[in-house]
């Protein structure tokens, strides 16, 4: 062990001086294309993840399909968050990118653009029959390619807290228009209670009511993306919000704050536009109103339509750094086809898979504890993930999501118009792309 | 006896650091501060030199996309001479949030180590009692984990948990909204006072330990109040720990960023590049445009220098007219 | 948050101090500096204490219950906080304790070194060598995270204890405090003094100058400690596997779970509030030698 040490050591050394000769070789640094496919013998894999419990699924793999095709799967735990993505691109960057990682679905095209991510297409069987269409597509960007395997999907729905509507005499909202209506019968009825809140800490929730009103973000016409951040149906979504923050008809403070916590727990709040794992950040954010909430799809932009956005949910994908890219794309399949695995990870990791098939196995027959009111809870939710409206991704996201918070934070704290934030996001987000030398038409 | 001799023989120095120079310098001894120095100038240039040599040379590049860009062989990093600078110095989001944080450390710098100042020449008062636990008690902020701070100040800033408008509240007196406006650069302030009083303190509180007593004496006996004391013995003594502590405020200052990234999940009125430095890592880490990034952190890396740099040449300056005058 | 200090603490001293017997206690206590002293404890402290307070909280309560009451969950905390994943807490802890402790060591042994020489010699290039020590500083340590990286990469020593420890052992701040300490506490007849009687360099610095340095040292070693405790970004960059993680990037991990899956805010704070414990601890131990006379065995008069 220490002998091992030395020499590591000895080789910082001899590493510097090598670099210092080559001067800013250091930057040259890519990543190589030479694979070493399909050896016989072990293999062994690292999987970076943040869904907890995810070591107990990969468990059975290593003791099963694993065991039988010797392939051993390490989990490596990380943080999840807009930083990972980085840390991933820095590792790809050395060559030293895990052979899975977990991703957010708007993360692909990012990875993907950073050539980071392996095309898996040949490797993963029949696994799109397992998933709807809306899904699928995310993790091809609308090529032949298949770049991850759906995890998890986060359909959005409307939670509200049922014994307060009833005591105020409100409604469930089928509509956007009646939810406007039922956040001023709310302000008149109690001035100090606040339907909700617009919040700019989660560009993902925004981006989700976006897909909902049937906005695409980005598109490509062949060699070009088009970028509609402020098309007509996202401009109807920020105006709405907006509109409701401006004559104070709803809150303008971010989520997740310990204040946030304290008004879901106190009835101060009492509605949240969220999606299908809402029930567990509600065990602890307001762990005082368990059993008084109740889950609806969400309020839709005319009476007829019957369509929901998505927010939050991820996938498996496998990276070009991985020396074992077909035992890989094999395990990050079963992971997320398998019903023995599914099961493990919706009871181990808490998370509600895409796999259609999945979302009303054992696992939710039952609906989560806090909402041990609502028996048909994932019923429901699996019809609503059904109306999931198509989401389009491009390659930056992140700059997008950026920009939103500043500008629709600074929009929401002077209650000024959303629009002009929204513009700001198309403006920063087309400049981006066309800096980097994408070719963009608007 | 040896202690004694050595005792006297100190604290009479002028300039701040420098010792007046061995007059029978041996051949070996003109050696021997290289092989000391070996170690920090190794590290320096593997952990310090090359990476910031990286990071320059990153500056000078961006990344170049073909077409969609996706799949092999469509990102290729090329050169952009000045462009990532141009960009940053025409940047007003750069140039508001330098002017943010001069006004933030306007507030901080004064304050942080005039009550560092103060804590420590209290500490090293005659007869005061509860030293070590004050001491400890001061210290203390600068060992809180930063991954607990948002959830911290969260709980004391916003007025809905907050016990501090619990009290106001009860006591029917108004309640200013902390996270807005000019409140904003006191609530950020008091967290940075907060965490890095202590820290200075120390600094301070540990040069004054190496004050020889006798020094005092003589003062005492010719009926110096303590107060005097501290005016005219102690702060010029300590003048060198103060000049270091000012020059890491600058710099810290300068960089600021763990105080305006706690409380922006709290508020809207924190933005993502509040501070030079946020954007930095905003660029760096959330748009992953590390080529900006790099040249933005070259700029306050220089301005940095400008100030913190100048700052101790004038200091030092300063001390070398004293000396000889 | 300091007027409520500001009320509270000078009428609980004064209560004690100032009613009865003034003029012996005044003799016997500093006034002044003990109030200034005690203001400046509680100011600093009231933050801390809600750490210690929020640890005490079930989850149920961290939300709805007064910021400041204490709550019921102290020991269901610490006992989660050990569940959590089989104890990987303890191991972050332990992780933690290594990297502050010997990167703290190294990072003092090479400051003193570094100080001694700058502040005894005088020497070609003494001015330059010591600006551009502390220009390291300059360049912001957020823009150095990936370039280390992609360095320490190269030597393949990614993901290894190195990778976090190794670029915290020079540290620019420690280099500048040692030479101060050195200066004000070597005296340059005493360094005259052991050449004349034939003493090596090196000598010199281990038995006559080192002691000498040792309460400025202690200083180092306490600063740099927690710096390396506290540091996020670097262990973040450098590390994928989490029995290799210090306790912020453990913490963290508890807190960024994805959205499926809340923050655990309990056991974050409870973990934080046990992971200033050792920090305590070493406070205690380090202030005993910041007295030179403890060390010298004279008796400050």
């Amino acid at each position: 062990m220490p002998n091992a040490k030395r020499r590591r050591l000895s080789r910082v050394t001899a590493t510097v001086v090598a670099v210092t000769l080559g001067g800013t070789a250091l930057a040259a640094c890519g990543s190589s294309d030479e694979d070493s496919e399909a050896q016989s013998g072990p293999v062994s894999l690292t999987y970076w993840t943040w869904t907890p419990g995810m070591d107990k699924v990969v468990d059975l793999w290593n003791k099963g399909p694993g065991k039988k095709d010797q392939i051993t799967v390490t989990v490596k735990k990380q943080a999840s968050g807009d930083t990972l993505v980085t840390k991933i691109l820095t590792a790809h960057k050395a060559g030293k990118a895990p052979d899975l990682v977990q991703a957010e679905y708007q993360a692909l095209p990012t990875l993907v653009s950073n050539d980071a991510l392996a095309d898996i297409a040949k490797n993963v069987g029949d696994a799109k029959s397992k998933f709807a269409d809306g899904v699928w597509q995310q993790t091809t960007l609308g090529t032949d390619a298949v770049y991850a395997v759906p995890q998890d999907i986060g359909p959005m729905m409307f939670y509200y807290r049922e014994d307060l509507f009833k005591k105020y005499g409100l409604t469930v909202p089928a509509t956007w228009e009646q939810f406007a209506q039922t956040a001023r019968a709310l302000k008149k009825k109690a001035p100090d209670l606040d339907l909700t809140t617009f919040s700019a800490n989660d560009s993902g929730l925004f981006a989700g009511l976006a897909q909902q009103a049937g906005a695409k973000w980005w598109t490509t016409s062949g060699d070009k993306w088009q970028v509609g951040i402020n098309d007509a149906a996202t401009k109807k979504v920020a105006e709405f919000w907006g509109g409701l923050v401006k004559e104070g008809a709803i809150d303008n403070q971010p989520m997740y704050t310990p204040a946030w916590n304290k008004a879901l727990n106190t009835g101060k709040q009492i509605a949240w536009v969220s999606a299908v794992w809402a029930p567990g950040t509600l065990t602890t954010a307001a762990p005082d109103t368990e059993g008084k909430w109740a889950m609806a799809p969400l309020p839709q932009w005319s009476q007829s339509d019957n369509v929901t956005g998505s927010w939050g949910g991820s996938s498996t994908a496998v990276t070009t750094d991985s020396k074992h890219k077909e035992a890989a794309a094999k395990f990050a399949a079963w992971l997320n086809t398998d019903g023995d695995a599914l099961n493990a990870l919706a009871k181990e990791g808490g998370i509600y898979p895409a796999s259609s098939s999945a979302q009303l196995s054992g696992a939710f027959t039952a609906p989560p504890a806090f909402f041990s009111n609502q028996p048909d809870f994932y019923n429901e939710a699996a019809d609503i993930a059904k109306t999931t409206a198509p989401s389009a991704w491009g390659p930056n996201v992140n700059v997008a999501y950026t920009t939103f918070k500043d500008a629709f934070g600074a929009a929401a704290k002077n209650k000024s118009d959303f629009t002009v934030a929204l513009d700001e996001m198309q403006a920063d987000t087309v400049a981006d792309m066309k800096k980097q030398g994408f070719e963009v038409s608007e | 006896m040896k202690t004694a001799a050595r005792r006297k023989s100190y604290g009479v120095k002028g300039a701040p650091y420098a010792l007046p120079s061995p007059t029978t310098t041996l051949k070996r001894a003109r050696s021997a501060p290289y092989f000391f120095l070996v170690p920090a100038t190794i590290l320096f240039a593997l952990f310090f030199a090359l990476p910031i040599g990286y990071a320059v040379w990153l500056s000078f590049h961006k990344v170049k996309v073909s077409g969609l860009g996706l799949g092999a062989g469509a990102r290729k990093e090329v050169w952009a001479g000045l462009e990532n600078y141009t960009a940053a110095i025409t940047d007003s989001e750069l140039l508001d949030s330098a002017l943010r944080v001069l006004g933030y450390g306007c507030i901080v710098v004064p304050v942080m180590l005039g009550l560092a100042l103060l804590f420590a020449l209290m500490l090293d008062a005659e007869k005061v009692r509860l030293a070590p636990f004050a001491r400890l008690a001061i210290f203390l902020p600068y060992a809180i984990p930063g991954v607990v701070a948002a959830l911290l100040w969260g709980f004391l800033y916003l007025p809905d948990v907050s016990p501090f408008y619990f009290v106001l509240d009860k006591l029917g007196l108004p309640q200013p909204d902390l996270l807005d406006g000019g409140p904003l650069y006191l609530a950020l302030s008091n967290i940075a006072i907060w965490g890095g009083t202590g820290f200075n303190m120390i600094v301070i509180y540990t040069s004054l330990q190496a004050i020889p007593a006798e020094v005092y004496e003589a003062a005492k006996l010719d009926g110096a109040t303590p107060l005097q004391i501290a005016l005219k013995i102690k702060i010029p003594m300590v003048a060198p720990s103060l000049v270091l502590t000012f020059f890491f405020s600058i710099i810290a200052t300068l960089q600021v960023f763990s105080e305006p990234t706690t409380l922006k999940p709290l508020t809207n009125s924190v933005s993502t590049t509040w501070s030079p430095l946020m954007k930095v890592y905003r660029d760096a880490f959330g748009t992953g445009d590390i080529y900006a990034a790099a040249a933005q952190a070259v700029i306050i890396a220089f301005v940095t220098l400008l100030l913190s740099f100048g700052f101790l040449r004038a200091t030092n300056r300063r001390n070398k007219q004293e000396a000889a005058g | 948050m300091s007027s409520l200090a500001v009320q509270k603490v000078p009428s609980a001293a004064g209560a004690t101090g100032a009613a009865q017997n003034r003029p012996p206690l005044r003799s016997r206590i500093a006034l002044v500096p003990t109030i200034t002293l005690l203001l400046g404890a509680v100011y600093c402290l009231l933050p801390v204490a809600w750490v210690v307070i929020a640890s005490t909280k079930s989850g149920r309560e961290l939300f709805s219950t007064f910021t400041f009451l204490p709550g019921t969950g102290f020991a269901d905390n610490i006992s989660d906080l050990n569940a959590y994943r089989d104890g990987v807490y303890w191991k972050w802890m332990s992780n933690s304790a290594f990297y502050a402790g010997l990167g703290a060591l190294l990072s003092t042994c090479v400051s003193a070194f570094s100080g001694y020489a700058l502040a005894t010699y005088r020497f070609r290039g003494r001015e330059t060598i010591f600006n551009v020590l502390l220009a390291g500083v300059l360049m912001p340590p957020i823009i150095l995270a990936v370039p280390q990286y992609l360095l320490l990469a190269k030597a393949d020593l990614t993901d290894s204890y190195w990778s976090v420890l190794l670029p915290q052992v020079l540290s620019p701040y420690g280099v500048y405090l040692s030479r101060i300490y050195a200066a004000a506490a070597v005296p340059g007849d005493v360094v005259e003094a052991g050449r004349m009687d034939g003493a090596s360099e090196w000598r010199i610095f281990t038995r006559i100058a080192l002691p000498m340095m040792v309460p400025g040292l202690v200083t180092v070693f306490l600063f740099q400690f927690v710096a390396v405790w506290n540091n996020f970004l670097l262990p973040y960059i450098m590390l994928s596997d989490d029995e290799k993680f210090p306790i912020t990037l453990g913490l963290h991990t508890l807190l960024e779970q994805g959205a499926n899956t809340p923050a655990l805010y309990t056991l974050v704070i409870t973990g934080a509030f046990l992971a200033v414990i050792p920090l305590v601890a070493l406070f205690l131990v380090i202030q005993r030698f910041w007295s030179l006379d403890l060390l010298s065995g004279a008796v400050k008069s």
